[in-house]
C-alpha cells in the first residue's frame, strides 16, 4: 500500500464519518425544527383536539322528589333507570340484531334505522329511554363498541288511578305535565349538576377538572292528603258512576277544622303508569277542573243570611203555598205545595218558593257578602294547574229574577272543591281555608262567615235532610249524626237549560254534634230512573262517611246506645 | 442557596405526583360510591314500591274479606264512661 493511498483512504474515512454525522445531525435538527413547531406553532390547535377527545362536560341528574301522602306512603316515586344510545359512526351492524332481541324490538327495523342515522352523519342514536337496569346490563354485556348507557331516571305511581289527576304525570324529560307534578315543578325537581372531566378510552373518568354545581336532590312533598281514605272514596265513586252510567263524577273529603284535604277523586281516570291510552277526558281533575251549578247546596247559606239578618228565626214561618211564585214572568217551582213552613222545613223539603222569599226580604247584598265571604266564585282555593274558578254575579248584575234564582243555587257556577270548602263554614261559622301540602306547625286560618250559634241552627237543619222526611235520607251513617244538603241542576248546554241532563250533587258534614269532615259528592249525567242528588249523590255520601268516620276512629255521636248495622260494604 | 432551590423543586415534583395519584384514588372511590348509591336508590325505590304494592288497601281489603273471613261489626255500642 504506498502512502498516498493510505492518505486517501483516511480522508475518505473522515469524509464518510463527516457525512455520516452530518446526516444524522440534520435528521436530529429536523426532529428539533418539529418538536418545535408542534409545541409553539401547532401546539393551541393540538391541544384543543386532545381536549375534545378526553374532556367531557357531564350533566348530573338531580333525583327528583317522592310525592307522599299524609302517613308517608308513596303517591310518585323516582327509581334510577339507563338510558341506552349508540353512535351510529362506530357501532358495527352485524351486531345490532343482538341488541334488538335484548330490546324486544324487531331486528330488522332497527337495522335499518341505525343504518338510515350512519348515513345522515349522526353520531347519536336513542337506543331506548328508562330501561331497567337489568335490561341496560344485558345490552352493556354485549361488549358492542359505540353502545353507551346514560343515567336516568323513571318515575313509578303506585296509587295509580286512584289519585291520578291530582298526582298528575310528568314527561320524558323530568319535567311536570299535570297536577301537583306540574304546580310543585320546581320543588320537586332539584338541582342537575354539571362537572368537567376527563375521560379514558372506556369511559371512565380519570381526573375531575371542575365542578360547576353539584347535583342536589328534589325535595319530597308530603301532602295532606289520606290514601286509605283517598281509596275508599275512589272505589265508592267508581263503582256509583258505572252503575248510574255517569259521564263523569267526583268526591271531595275535608278535615273540617283544619281544611285539610283528605280526598279528591275524580272518575273517569287513568293509569299513570302506563299511557298508552291516555285521553284528555281522562287526565281532567273533575274535583277541581269541572263547575257546576250547586243548585240546592246553596239553600242553607241563603237560610243562614236570613238568620244573620235579624229578620228570621227558627220560628218564622214562610208561606210556600201555592207551590210555585212567579217572579219577572218566569214561574219558580217546587216539587210540591209545601204550605207554611219554617226555615227547617226549607231546607228539609228543599223549597225554591221559600229561599225565593226570603232572599227577596233580604236584597242581594246581604246573599252575595255571605256567599262571597264562604268562597263561592272566588279564585283563591289551591292554585293548581286547570283549576276552576267558578262565577259568582255581584248584587248589581241581579235583578228580581236572578236575585230568587241565585237563593237556590241557580246562576252561579262552582267546583266540587270550592262547594266543599264553603260548606266548612258550617263547622264553627268560619270558612277554612284549604290545604293539600302538609307543612309541619302552620295553624289553620279561615274567613268568619257567620255566627258559631248560626252555624249550629244550620247543622241541625242539615240534620233534617237525612231523616226520613228529608230529600237525603239515604245519607244516612249507622252510628253517626249526618247532616247534608242534596242538589240537583240542569245542565247547561247550547240552547239553555237541557232538559234531560243533570248534576246530582249531595254535599254534607259528620259527626254533627262535632264536625270532623265536610263531604262533597257530585255525579254528572246520570242515566237512568234515578237522576236526583238524594238518589245518586247521598248513597255514595253515606258509604264514603261510613269508612272515612271509621277509619278516623271518630266516636259515634248518635243517641241510641245499640243500633243495627245498615251499610252496605264496610 | 442553590441547594435549597433544587431541594425544593425535587420536593415539590414528587409531591405533586403524589397529589395526582391521592386524587385519581379518590375518584375512584367516589365513583364507587356513587354507583354505590344508585344501586341503593334503586333498591330503595323496589322495596318502597313492592311495600306500597302489598299494603294497598284493595289487597288488604280483600284479604281481610276473602281468606281471613274478616266482617264489619254487626252491632255498635256507644259506651259513655
Amino acid at each position: 500500500m504506498s502512502r498516498s493511498d493510505a492518505e486517501q483512504s483516511k480522508s475518505m474515512i473522515r469524509w464518510r464519518l463527516v457525512l455520516v454525522l452530518g446526516a444524522f445531525a440534520f435528521l436530529a435538527f429536523i426532529i428539533m425544527v418539529r418538536l418545535v413547531m408542534l409545541h409553539t406553532v401547532e401546539q393551541p390547535f393540538l391541544f384543543e383536539q386532545g381536549e375534545k377527545r378526553t374532556v367531557r362536560d357531564e350533566v348530573q341528574l338531580a333525583t327528583r322528589g317522592d310525592i307522599l301522602d299524609r302517613n308517608g306512603r308513596p303517591l310518585a316515586v323516582s327509581t334510577p333507570v339507563f338510558t341506552l344510545w349508540l353512535n351510529p359512526q362506530v357501532v358495527n351492524l352485524q351486531q345490532i340484531p343482538a341488541i334488538a332481541n335484548i330490546l324486544d324490538v324487531s331486528p330488522r327495523s332497527l337495522t335499518k334505522r341505525v343504518q338510515k342515522a350512519a348515513s345522515q352523519g349522526r353520531s347519536f342514536f336513542y337506543l331506548k329511554r328508562l330501561v331497567s337496569p337489568e335490561i341496560a346490563d344485558q345490552v352493556l354485556a354485549q361488549r358492542i363498541a359505540g353502545v353507551y348507557a346514560e343515567d336516568d331516571f323513571r318515575r313509578f305511581y303506585p296509587a295509580a288511578e286512584v289519585a291520578a289527576q291530582l298526582i298528575g304525570i310528568i314527561d320524558v324529560d323530568q319535567r311536570g305535565q299535570e297536577g301537583l307534578e306540574l304546580a310543585y315543578n320546581h320543588y320537586l325537581q332539584g338541582q342537575d349538576g354539571a362537572r368537567r372531566v376527563v375521560k379514558d378510552l372506556y369511559g371512565n373518568v380519570v381526573k375531575q377538572l371542575a365542578v360547576k354545581s353539584s347535583a342536589e336532590a328534589g325535595q319530597d312533598l308530603q301532602l295532606t292528603l289520606d290514601l286509605r281514605l283517598q281509596y275508599v272514596a275512589y272505589r265508592e265513586l267508581k263503582a256509583a258512576v258505572q252503575q248510574h252510567k255517569a259521564k263523569s263524577g267526583s268526591a271531595v273529603l275535608l278535615d273540617a277544622n283544619s281544611g285539610e284535604i283528605l280526598a279528591l277523586v275524580s272518575r273517569p281516570s287513568y293509569n299513570p303508569n302506563n299511557r298508552s291510552s291516555l285521553n284528555a277526558q281522562q287526565m281532567r281533575n273533575r274535583a277541581l277542573a269541572d263547575v257546576l251549578e250547586p243548585g240546592s247546596t246553596i239553600k242553607p247559606f241563603t237560610v243562614a243570611a236570613a238568620l244573620e239578618s235579624g229578620q228570621f228565626d227558627l220560628d218564622s214561618l214562610i208561606d210556600t203555598q201555592p207551590g210555585y211564585l212567579r217572579v219577572s214572568g218566569k214561574t219558580i217551582r217546587d216539587h210540591r205545595n209545601y204550605g207554611e213552613l219554617d226555615l227547617t222545613g226549607i231546607i228539609t223539603k228543599s223549597s225554591n218558593v221559600g229561599t225565593s222569599q226570603i232572599a227577596q226580604q233580604l236584597g242581594a247584598e246581604p246573599l252575595w257578602q255571605l256567599l262571597s265571604d264562604a268562597g263561592i266564585g272566588q279564585s283563591d282555593v289551591l292554585g293548581m294547574p286547570g283549576e276552576a274558578i267558578g262565577s259568582l254575579p255581584y248584587p248589581e248584575q241581579m235583578d228580581q229574577l236572578g236575585l230568587a234564582t241565585s237563593s237556590y243555587g241557580y246562576g252561579m257556577s262552582v267546583s266540587a272543591l270550592q262547594l266543599a270548602r264553603a260548606y266548612t263554614t258550617f263547622t264553627d261559622g268560619c270558612r277554612r281555608n284549604l290545604y293539600l301540602i302538609k307543612s309541619p306547625q302552620e295553624a289553620a286560618t279561615c274567613q268568619p262567615v257567620f255566627s258559631n250559634e248560626t252555624a249550629q241552627k244550620i247543622r241541625l237543619m242539615l240534620e233534617t235532610v237525612t231523616s226520613d222526611i228529608g230529600t237525603g235520607s239515604r245519607a244516612r251513617v249507622a252510628g253517626y249524626r249526618v247532616g247534608g244538603k242534596t242538589g240537583t241542576a240542569h245542565k247547561v248546554g247550547r240552547r239553555g237549560y237541557e232538559e234531560a241532563a243533570y248534576t246530582a250533587v249531595f254535599a254534607g258534614l259528620a259527626p254533627i254534634s262535632n264536625p270532623d269532615l265536610v263531604l262533597v259528592v257530585v255525579v254528572d249525567e246520570p242515566q237512568g230512573k234515578e237522576y236526583y242528588g238524594g238518589e245518586v249523590a247521598a248513597p255514595i255520601f253515606s258509604r264514603i262517611m261510613q269508612q272515612a268516620l271509621n277509619l278516623r276512629q271518630i266516636a259515634p255521636d248518635q243517641p241510641i246506645p245499640t243500633m243495627a248495622w245498615q251499610g252496605g260494604n264496610p | 442557596m442553590s441547594w435549597g432551590i433544587w431541594m425544593a423543586v425535587l420536593v415539590s415534583a414528587f409531591s405533586q405526583v403524589a397529589a395526582v395519584h391521592w386524587h385519581r384514588d379518590l375518584l375512584q372511590v367516589w365513583q364507587q360510591e356513587t354507583s354505590l348509591k344508585l344501586q341503593l336508590t334503586q333498591d330503595n325505590t323496589r322495596l318502597v314500591l313492592e311495600k306500597s304494592a302489598l299494603t294497598a288497601p284493595g289487597r288488604i281489603d280483600q284479604i281481610a274479606r276473602e281468606q281471613l273471613q274478616m266482617h264489619a261489626p254487626e252491632t255498635i255500642r256507644v259506651l259513655q264512661p
